[in-house]
């Protein structure tokens, strides 16, 4: 085919209008109309699965460990330890950090550093690049959610998209507090947020990086990352 | 097959090691080899006999699609009995009329979306069919002087056949769900909405990774995936275009959702500086409380999985204060024959959100396997918008391609009565004069012949001789005997020839039940209400079993 073929600009393009025209007549509808019944309510009886006053951090690790993300409880004084180790176990030579959120965490970094580890600082260099050599992302988590064992990892200044994507270790550190019961919770807490102001990319992330495409058989780190920690800190 | 492969026939390419990066070579696509057939593009109309007959003698694509979707039907089952016991159903009626009412108010709900999508700065554009579609996408690719292209899973790219256009116009393309890709190298096609690979074996995709890349042959599914993964991350760090479909759009905070397993998803749409989404105007639902119904309903309905491993919410580009996403991202409305599923009397249909549940129980799809429907969409539900999609003429043997069994119905987690429509489309079929005129001419007769009582028993007598006739001659039925409990009726001929190839009949008895009832039971009970019986005409009353 000659590459030059698709240079010219063509048929003009279909507008909005003549777009939604189609729409209107398929509809039987004059004009635009607001719908005359809202729109289905979602009751809570039916859809929901956790409520808040259900063990929620035993429900979160115990669907987390389910999904097969490897889940430690912990208390905050451990914290930097546990990633010391963690990080020690894997070999880990270079990793990115972002838990800006999580005041136990302060002096994480260093922490890392003193072990003979480089904390990569990937807010230097734009987009993922910085990541794609480093054995480990350690993040906070934007919530979690017991009903099926999610974190949620949301873009924003201090949190790269790539941190929970890119390495091939995840190492997120969730806190009591930031267990919601269902998802539904999840995202009536976003409806409280203009749109206009909703971080580009929410990631809800169930399990480390998975296909079964090859004969059924189940492969962990086929693009993002095979193995998943998560710690959870019970006391805040 | 062992796992020293001599070198593979065809010439393989060079490999092209990280360091080749700055290296500013023309991509050539690699082309299928000669005499290669696309298992989606079919000429029409499309007779499903040859694909069918073939799949069912594959004893391994049988084995392979019959494990896959019967182990997914069953873990579908267990876990909405688990998580939802009896209100499985009132979620499915939920889901469905969550779907049905914004396809109700389809020009209400994408307005809003619209309009809220471009608050957010996402550009979007509309195509009517599937040409346009892949011509706005070229023009962004042109415009952006865009290079190499990243791809994650679109059924709706399959539709517009985008792939070979961008290859065309020099801008190397890569699908990067595994299986696409190795169904990419190897020039065949997905076979399943959610498992395109369901067909292909580990030796075969090894196979294609030594022919394409040049790698050694290795079958083990962990190598296999690790090759592609290193092969595919070189990719997205280059990438200056990243392709996506879409799994909802969410009307009033203008997001696009996206959900994959891997989290190719998540790169291709976030490494590249340019997003590109495909997304059918039926992906709208109103707002966040939805996305929640449906996304609880989806992966459970698809793999089994509580959520897919990644759920991808995006909500335009990367923002000004944010440290990465792309700069630009755009989102092509797509048509292409949507509206005219739309109107009334086959709305319902557009609820599909394209999670496999109807494959996966379906009896037919597990014998034929997806490539037999001679188009991108399978199974029940592709036997259904199909025909609509590209004309009923061309794909008149799909909505016969179903047993009616209803195994889609209650799979369907949107409650899109399958059975029905696929009935309504074969009464279309007669209607329209696209069933032959013998078959006509047969349903007219059958049909005058069951409304009267003589023509009932004639037709009841002419049916159980002609088949004890031929089981006679066949040899399965002694002479003298009512009935044989070994007798099958085998390869008869005539017009019952195609019905008793495929399977066997068992001998018709020699008196019929009523007639047995008529005589043995009830007049030797109380004859007088026999007679009374008789009388009235109630005993004529029609059987509601079919015939045959």
């Amino acid at each position: 085919m000659n590459p030059t073929a698709h240079t010219s600009t063509s048929a003009p393009r279909t507008t909005r209008e003549q777009f939604f025209a189609r729409i209107r007549t398929a509809l039987e509808h004059d004009r635009t109309i607001a719908p005359s019944e809202p729109a289905p309510v979602v009751s809570d009886a039916l859809a929901r699965t956790t409520r808040a006053t259900d063990d929620l951090t035993q429900r979160f690790c115990e669907k987390a460990t389910a999904v097969g993300m490897k889940v430690r409880q912990i208390v905050a004084g451990d914290l930097t330890r546990t990633i010391g180790t963690l990080l020690e176990e894997i070999k880990a030579k270079r990793v990115v950090v972002s838990v800006g959120t999580v005041p136990q965490a302060v002096g994480l970094k260093d922490s890392i550093r003193r072990k003979g580890i480089e904390v990569v600082d990937w807010a230097a260099t734009p987009g993922l690049e910085s990541q794609y050599d480093t054995d480990a992302g350690i993040t906070d988590v934007h919530a979690a959610i017991a009903e099926s064992g999610t974190m949620v990892c949301c873009s924003d200044a201090g949190h790269s998209r790539g941190l929970s994507l890119v390495p091939p270790v995840h190492i997120a550190v969730v806190r009591k507090a930031d267990i919601l019961p269902d998802l539904i919770d999840w995202w009536n807490k976003m409806k409280a947020v203009p749109p206009t102001q909703w971080p580009s990319s929410i990631a809800l992330i169930t399990g480390p990086s998975k296909t079964a495409d090859i004969e059924g058989v189940l492969v962990t780190g086929v693009h993002g990352p095979g193995t998943v920690h998560i710690l959870v800190v019970t006391d805040v | 097959m062992t796992a020293t492969q001599s070198p593979p026939p065809t010439p393989a390419p060079t490999p092209q090691p990280e360091s080749a990066a700055g290296a500013a070579k023309p991509h050539v696509a690699p082309g299928p080899p000669p005499g290669h057939v696309h298992p989606l593009i079919v000429s029409l109309p499309y007779s499903i006999h040859e694909r069918a007959d073939k799949a069912t003698a594959d004893p391994q694509l049988q084995f392979f699609v019959t494990r896959a979707t019967y182990y997914k039907d069953q873990t579908r089952k267990k876990v909405f009995a688990e998580v939802y016991g009896e209100r499985y159903d009132q979620m499915r009626e939920l889901a469905g009329n969550i779907k049905q009412h914004t396809l109700d108010y389809l020009d209400h709900y994408l307005g809003e979306w619209i309009d809220n999508a471009e608050a957010n700065g996402v550009k979007v554009h509309y195509a009517r069919d599937s040409a346009e579609a892949n011509s706005i996408c070229l023009e962004i690719a042109k415009a952006n002087n865009c290079k190499l292209c990243v791809k994650a899973k679109s059924m709706v790219t399959e539709e517009t056949h985008l792939l070979p256009e961008l290859e065309a116009m020099g801008c190397e393309t890569v699908e990067t769900d595994l299986g696409e890709f190795i169904l990419q190298i190897d020039h065949d096609a997905p076979s399943h909405i959610v498992t395109p690979m369901i067909h292909k074996d580990r030796v075969a995709s090894a196979k294609a990774l030594t022919a394409a890349l040049g790698v050694p042959y290795n079958d083990e599914p962990e190598v296999i995936a690790r090759v592609a993964r290193d092969h595919l991350r070189g990719k997205y760090r280059k990438a200056d275009l990243g392709i996506s479909g879409g799994n909802f759009l969410v009307a009033n905070t203008g997001s696009v959702v996206i959900c994959t397993n891997e989290g190719n998803g998540r790169f291709c749409t976030s490494a590249p500086r340019i997003h590109v989404a495909f997304v059918g105007i039926e992906k709208v639902i109103p707002g966040p409380e939805h996305l929640s119904v449906m996304l609880k309903m989806l992966a459970r309905s698809s793999t089994g999985q509580p959520l897919t491993v990644y759920t991808h919410t995006m909500t335009g580009p990367k923002r000004a204060h944010e440290h990465d996403g792309p700069e630009e991202m755009h989102v092509i409305l797509i048509d292409n024959g949507r509206t005219e599923i739309l109107r009334k009397e086959t709305r319902e249909m557009l609820r599909c959100i394209r999670c496999g549940a109807c494959l996966n129980a379906c009896p037919v799809y597990r014998k034929i396997g997806g490539h037999a429907y001679g188009a991108v969409y399978s199974g029940p539900i592709g036997a259904l918008i199909t025909p609509l999609f590209k004309g009923l003429a061309n794909y008149k043997d799909l909505p016969q391609a179903s047993s009616l069994c209803g195994a889609c119905y209650e799979a369907c987690p949107v409650k899109i009565n399958i059975p029905k429509y696929l009935i309504q489309l074969r009464t279309d079929m007669v209607g329209g004069k696209i069933t032959g005129l013998p078959d006509r001419i047969f349903y007219r007769v059958w049909a005058a012949s069951l409304k009267h009582s003589l023509t009932y028993r004639l037709g009841g007598w002419a049916q159980t001789t002609f088949f004890r006739l031929q089981a006679k001659l066949s040899g399965t039925l002694a002479k003298g005997e009512k009935y044989s409990a070994r007798g099958w009726l085998k390869d008869a001929p005539g017009p019952v020839k195609g019905w008793t190839s495929q399977r066997d009949m068992p001998t018709p008895p020699a008196a019929s039940f009523r007639n047995w009832w008529d005589k043995e039971h009830v007049r030797s009970v109380n004859p007088k209400a026999a007679e009374a019986l008789k009388a009235s005409g109630a005993g004529e009353a029609k059987p509601a079993a079919r015939q045959h």
